[in-house]
């Protein structure tokens, strides 16, 4: 229960036993982070990207990131940006050579760090509000179930596909097939077909599953009913004028 | 007629891209409270037909359904199969598909929230299946991270919150063990009980034909029998493709000793997200002989097999090939003496057409011999299909297509997991004979199975993995055991040394 009352939320069976509720006792970093509606964070990250992606110049860039890193830091939200980070960093130096060799090194510094600045920002949106409950506020809202489910079918599917990928590549290798570093350029195909057939499978089952589960109809009811309420509106609309501020400023 | 459930005259179907009829004139009735197995060979017809009942087929399959089809009072043709889920629910049989929500709980709840109740009933339903099913202590964990039968016992529970009068499962005992298939049985027992109105689609008679009140037999998408399941049974069912229960057959190849070991896992650790799968387990599959090994769901029969041919390593212990640790060696060098079929052939079928893929292997560790590649397709009856896609065959073929694909390679050992999974009766009798003869031929082979009555005429000796180590037993042990648990309904599967 106590998560989604202190998000601003009335859940199911108040006062009991929720088995819909996931996670019944949050530490006191998320106790904080809860106390803002998921549609609050949204709009608070969309502008921030709205902003970074408006700034160019490093200079400017770099409290941008900073802000960011400040919260990841403060909610120790360090495994997750790192993880994201270990897979980030090459295209990170990729980036920073071609447009580093294209416009030269400032443009190539603003690129770098506005390209990190979104991830930090998008890392930490998403560590503060897990997908789910984003899905049933955005629900409650008013969005049609089926652009819900996409947001929720990604985070609960990923990892699913992340295993079929694994078992395709073991199954080649147990052929002698092998798909590890430039043999992945040359047995690619091997990796791909099976994995494309496999995912278009799976596709198929999930829409069958999904039809026979009751999805397709014009209602699904929210778990948790959230509501905005004064502090998320000074949230908003202290971040909206933030923006607009930023905005007339750099120009 | 009157007061039917299911009421169906006339009824054929023809899938849109086909002009053959995939259902053809079927006419029965099913009233409330009936228990039906739906039996048939693969491509009888058994799934298209539980698709056209709760609307899956024509709405989302498309094609053209003839006759008179009423289910639950309504037409499938004219009602979304969103509405016709408020009474019939639809267990389909990949289980991870079918776990829709991030955790368990919330996957419960899913089916009642399209339904549109308001979330106290919601909180009622997931309330009682959970406590029906026993799955209070999976409902914070994400559904990937079950084991098969957790997964279904989960999809079943999802369906059953949406509190359906019919209850139509497709192969539901596909992917179980002998533990979650007696599970299953005392759960569909205790809703036939409950007055829910069931029909299963089933291979395996055996699991379902005691418990069923009333048999339908599909072949070539038409009805060939409707009765009692004794009646039907004591019929020619073999002509349909069907394998009725009954006692074990014959074993028929006695277990030698003092065979060249080709494969031998010795004290092999291994641990998953911690916790520890195998303990130091051994096995040896030695020349010209079938091993079977048996273990439950979970239990770390595909990780041992993993080792065997080099995609796991373990920290302690050692594999040997031919007498050689396997040690760092690649993958796909040791792919040259130890083949490797995965569960779910599809996983391994990329060329254009199956004769390519025969050759892909082979090509891939320098050892292609056309003339074996066609012995193989003759001996495996590909003959047919060399031609056309892999990926566009049935699964019966698939897995022959992936069997010689990897024998295509010559490898002296060939580890097989769960090959018998979701195959009709004739595609397994098929695959016992292509095993034998590779045996005779002096292979060594491994299978991984939850099918001990069908590996029962093939394999000399039998490994059990329990608790990260291997027993082995002697047949009369593990038939004895095994007969016992399915009398009793109760107990695993456990063969004591």
């Amino acid at each position: 229960m106590q998560p989604t009352a202190s998000a601003g939320g009335d859940s199911l069976m108040d006062g009991e036993l929720n088995p819909l509720t996931p996670d019944p006792s949050p530490t006191e970093g998320e106790e904080s982070e809860r106390r803002y509606d998921p549609r609050t964070k949204l709009v608070v990250y969309l502008l921030g990207c709205g902003v970074i992606l408006l700034t160019t110049r490093p200079l400017e860039l770099l409290p941008l990131t900073a802000a960011p890193l400040l919260g990841i830091a403060f909610g120790r939200h360090w495994s997750q940006w790192l993880g994201v980070m270990r897979l980030l960093w090459p295209t990170l130096l990729l980036f920073a050579a071609v447009v580093g060799f294209g416009s030269g090194p400032e443009a190539a510094a603003g690129a770098v760090l506005r390209l990190l600045a979104l991830v930090t920002a998008s890392t930490l949106f998403f560590a503060l509000t897990p997908p789910e409950e984003l899905g049933e506020s955005l629900l409650s809202s008013g969005l049609p179930p089926q652009a819900v489910f996409l947001l929720e079918g990604t985070l609960r599917f990923a990892p699913t596909m992340a295993v079929l990928a694994r078992e395709v590549r073991e199954a080649q290798e147990s052929r002698g097939i092998r798909l590890d570093g430039f043999y992945l350029l040359r047995n690619g195909l091997a990796l791909l077909g099976p994995l494309l057939f496999s995912i278009m499978r799976f596709a198929d089952d999930l829409a069958e599953a999904l039809e026979s589960r009751g999805f397709g109809g014009p209602t699904r009811t929210p778990l948790v009913e959230y509501r905005f309420r004064i502090r998320d509106w000074v949230l908003v609309l202290g971040m909206l004028m933030v923006t607009l501020g930023w905005v007339f400023i750099s120009r | 007629m009157t007061g039917a459930l299911i009421a169906c005259r006339g009824v054929s179907y023809r899938y849109p891209v086909s002009a053959q009829l995939v259902l053809q004139d079927l006419d029965f009735t099913v009233n409330p409270g009936e228990f039906v197995l739906l039996a048939g060979a693969s491509g009888s017809g058994k799934s298209t037909l539980c698709r056209l009942l709760n609307g899956l087929i024509p709405h989302l399959h498309g094609g053209e359904v003839r006759g008179d089809l009423t289910v639950a009072g309504a037409d499938p043709r004219w009602t979304p199969p969103h509405q016709l889920s408020r009474e019939v629910g639809l267990l389909l049989q990949r289980p991870d598909a079918q776990c829709l929500a991030t955790t368990v709980a919330r996957d419960l709840a899913f089916g009642p929230a399209c339904q549109g109740l308001d979330r106290a009933a919601i909180a009622r339903r997931v309330r009682a299946v959970t406590g029906w099913m026993d799955i209070a202590h999976l409902l914070d964990r994400s559904p990937h991270t079950l084991s098969c039968g957790e997964q279904q016992r989960v999809a079943l529970a999802g369906v059953l919150a949406m509190e359906p009068k019919l209850l139509v499962l497709d192969e539901p005992f596909a992917f179980l063990d002998v533990a979650g298939a007696g599970q299953l049985r005392e759960r569909l027992r205790g809703l036939h009980a409950a007055g829910i109105t069931l029909i299963v689609a089933e291979h395996r008679l055996g699991e379902v034909a005691a418990l069923a009140s009333r048999m339908l037999v599909l072949h070539q998408g038409r009805l060939m029998a409707d009765g009692s399941p004794a009646t039907v049974l004591a019929g020619n069912v073999a002509a349909w493709g069907l394998e009725p229960p009954g006692p074990w057959p014959e074993a028929s190849r006695p277990a030698t000793t003092g065979l060249e070991p080709v494969v031998e896992w010795d004290g092999i650790w291994c641990e998953r997200d911690g916790r520890p799968v195998l303990r130091g387990a051994d096995l040896v599959s030695a020349a010209g002989e079938i091993a079977a090994l048996l273990g439950a769901n979970g239990a770390g029969k595909s990780t041992l097999l993993r080792h065997g041919n080099g995609l796991l390593r373990s920290p302690r212990g050692a594999v040997r090939v031919l007498g050689r640790p396997v040690g760092k060696r690649p993958v796909a060098e040791v792919a040259g003496d130890v083949g490797l079929v995965m569960q779910q052939p599809a996983h391994m079928l990329f060329a254009p057409t199956v004769r390519a893929e025969l050759a892909a292997g082979p090509r891939a560790l320098r050892r292609h011999d056309p003339a074996w590649c066609e012995q193989l397709s003759e001996r495996f009856g590909l003959e047919p299909l060399l031609d056309r896609p892999p990926q566009m065959l049935s699964a019966g073929e698939q897995r022959r297509v992936a069997l010689a694909a990897v024998l295509a390679s010559r490898p002296r050992a060939l580890l097989l997991d769960e090959p018998t999974a979701g195959q009709d009766a004739i595609a397994r009798a098929t695959l016992r004979t292509l095993l034998a003869e590779c045996a005779t031929e002096g292979l060594a082979i491994t299978v991984a199975t939850h099918d001990p009555r069908w590996a029962w005429p093939l394999c000399p000796r039998w490994a059990v993995l329990a608790e990260g180590r291997i027993t082995t037993a002697d047949l009369s042990t593990v038939q004895a055991q095994h007969e016992a648990w399915s009398c009793s309904q109760r107990h695993p599967l456990a063969v004591t040394p």
